[in-house]
């Protein structure tokens, strides 16, 4: 897999996100460092509410309008996105470099426009072609993504697909936009779970073919295992572990990367109840202290309640923000059940 | 499609029936005495002639039928007051066109200025200080709630001082019809006003346009090509509601400028009990808001794509 550094193609550095609600300042995003490698498949996980949406859209500029990026850089070839203000600058990012799958085919698309129409706009505006060579490319786009009889279909609308057809349609005007990057947010969450393995292969395939970089947003770790090369975990706006995917899920360090895995379906024994993570997140409306999972982690430190954890490096792949892996720190074990996922990981990878 | 016009005409001629049925049983409840204008002055039996002439003694089932097979072959019956003598349909004939003139100019009024109005007030609820928005809130927000009575006599108090404005309508002064045709159509741009601005800032939060603008589209062609578009379908509906509007508003303007119309007609017709020119009024008012109530329906099923009409099919 690609590390050196003239390979990453979208670099965040202390990213901090701010929304204002009502006169209160909800830190969304707080200080998050992460760089995206040229041609992989990047997946970040993290539970509803953590900012994973969030993160990726500003490197969009699709922030709510109440939302504002109050630090930081994003870095894409060579320009700081943040430092971006008028709508001119995002048209050459938004589509052009960057394209989005979103969650919900039922909604994401125009409903009185024919798909072929929606597809055409996104040729039109990247792809140098006119009329009818715009028409067979985009015709061209939805055969691509496994629709039959792609020249019917195109005069059809939305509600003449079923949800994993328009979902391939939505993935078709993404692709049509010819980015380098694909952002999936959650693309398989509303679809049946028939059709999910089917959305994600499309997907890989396309990557592999188009020579895309994907970044997946999901709190499906069952996606994540099927088509991630690495995992960051986003806990309360901020990344607190990342590293490959085997290594963050053979050999997590972090004590909430090991409770998001308990809480696996696939871990829990027949009769037994499922794992749950005690308590909720933090109120991102206000100051996190330490280690934003503490207050949730029986094995927590003193230390974790009061200084935030600096990004120990596990291999130059893996590195986790908790005080476990300073020297210092007593030898804190994993749960019984995470070692034993280790175990078996050391023996599919062997 | 034609079968479902069938069955929407089919129905509509029900209602139809109906609301004149209704309208026909009520009105031979009024008083005796409003048929005459010398009630007291007159004997038992000058009373019970004038009421055999007018045709009520009949029972009123026998009354009933015999205005239904009056309306099958287009005889609507003579006036009684207005115009003594006189076939009622001649008498709206002649009132008619100018009542048309009027309410339609008012319409076109209403959407030109209505429609801009809202795509305002909707675009300036992405700015900092939502000033459009405010103002256009203010100016909807007074016209929903003063009633029209009020404002229409403001109107025409402070507003016909103008030069070549004046209190009443002159057919020969086209300067006087500003007055009237645009106290008639403030409503009606308020109701577009702001219900365009709803379904726009509806339609602009929805999952479509962000990926529209995620795949790039400049935000003015994503409120001209999908928001407006799609905020339009919800408003054809209320297409019919503002003809009602206008008809309504009609009733009051017309009588209030003294313009020479059918709304005046009707307030005159009904004060003097003219039952006949009543019921002539009655049935084609009621006829133009069933069949606007039609015309808005098959508006929106020609666009919108996922209404398909009679047919069992598609959709969700």
């Amino acid at each position: 897999m690609p590390t050196s550094t003239d390979n990453i193609i979208l670099s965040f550095q202390d990213l901090d996100i701010r929304f204002t609600l009502r006169g209160q300042v909800l830190n969304a995003i707080r200080g998050v460092s992460l760089d995206v490698f040229r041609g992989e498949s990047l997946a970040i996980v993290g539970e509803s509410g953590s900012g994973k949406s969030v993160f990726t859209k500003s490197a969009m500029g699709l922030l709510d309008a109440n939302g504002t990026i109050a630090g930081g850089h994003i870095w894409y070839d060579g320009k700081d996105l943040t430092t971006f203000r008028t709508e001119k600058d995002w048209l050459a990012i938004r589509g052009k470099e960057i394209a989005m799958v979103m969650q919900d085919p039922m909604t994401s698309l125009n409903p009185l426009k024919t798909v072929g129409d929606q597809i055409l706009e996104a040729v039109l505006l990247h792809q140098d072609l006119k009329g009818e060579a715009a028409k067979a490319a985009s015709i061209q786009a939805l055969a691509a993504v496994g629709i039959d009889d792609p020249e019917r279909r195109y005069k059809q609308y939305p509600h003449e697909f079923s949800g994993g057809m328009r979902q391939r349609v939505v993935i078709a005007i993404a692709v049509a936009c010819r980015p380098k990057i694909l952002i999936c947010d959650e693309p398989t969450t509303a679809l049946d779970v028939t059709i999910q393995a089917q959305i994600l292969d499309l997907i890989k395939n396309l990557q592999k073919k188009l020579d895309l970089t994907t970044i997946y947003i999901t709190h499906d770790l069952g996606v994540v295992a099927n088509v991630a090369d690495r995992i960051a975990v986003m806990y309360a706006g901020d990344i607190i572990e990342v590293g490959r995917c085997e290594e963050v899920f053979y050999d997590p360090k972090h004590p909430y990367t090991w409770a998001l895995l308990s809480s696996l379906p696939q871990l829990g024994v027949k009769g037994q109840d499922l794992y749950s993570i005690q308590g909720t997140p933090p109120n991102l409306f206000y100051e996190v202290h330490g280690d934003a999972f503490a207050p949730r982690n029986p094995q927590a430190l003193n230390i974790d309640f009061v200084e935030r954890p600096p990004f120990f490096e596990v291999s130059p792949t893996h590195k986790a923000r908790t005080w476990l892996l300073d020297p210092r720190a007593p030898k804190v074990e994993p749960p019984e059940h995470i070692r034993q996922l280790r175990e078996k990981g050391g023996a599919i990878h062997d | 499609m034609a079968k479902y016009i069938g069955k929407r005409l089919l129905r509509s001629l029900l209602t139809l029936f109906l609301i004149m049925s209704i309208v026909f049983i009520l009105l031979r409840q009024m008083p005796i005495e409003g048929y005459f204008q010398n009630f007291e002055k007159m004997s038992a039996l000058q009373i019970k002639v004038g009421l055999q002439q007018l045709g009520l003694t009949d029972p009123l089932p026998v009354q009933l039928a015999n205005f239904w097979k009056g309306v099958l072959t287009g005889d609507l019956g003579v006036s009684h007051k207005y115009r003594v003598g006189v076939d009622v349909l001649e008498i709206i004939a002649g009132k008619m066109p100018l009542s048309i003139c009027i309410g339609m100019a008012a319409l076109c009024i209403s959407l030109l200025v209505g429609l801009p109005l809202g795509i305002l007030m909707a675009r300036s609820t992405r700015t900092r200080w939502k000033l459009g928005d405010k103002l256009g809130t203010v100016f909807v927000v007074v016209i929903q709630g003063v009633p029209a009575a009020i404002y229409y006599l403001l109107i025409q108090f402070y507003f016909s001082r103008l030069p070549g404005a004046s209190m009443f309508f002159y057919m020969d002064q086209p300067t006087t019809w500003i007055l009237p045709i645009l106290s008639l159509s403030l409503g009606n741009t308020a109701y577009y006003a702001m219900w365009l601005r709803r379904y726009m800032v509806d339609e602009s939060n929805k999952d479509y346009v962000t990926l529209a603008r995620a795949k790039g589209v400049p935000t003015a062609a994503i409120s001209r090509k999908h928001v407006f578009r799609n905020a339009l379908v919800p408003l054809v509906q209320f297409i019919p509601t503002s003809v009602i509007l206008t008809l309504m508003g009609s009733l009051y303007v017309e009588s209030l400028y003294s313009i020479p119309g059918m709304g005046g007609l009707l307030v005159t017709a009904i004060q003097g009990q003219d039952n006949t020119l009543v019921q002539a009024l009655v049935l084609i008012y009621a006829a133009i808001s069933i069949l606007g109530l039609l015309v808005g329906d098959l508006l929106m099923a020609l666009m919108d794509p996922r209404i398909t009409l009679g047919k069992k099919e598609g959709g969700r």
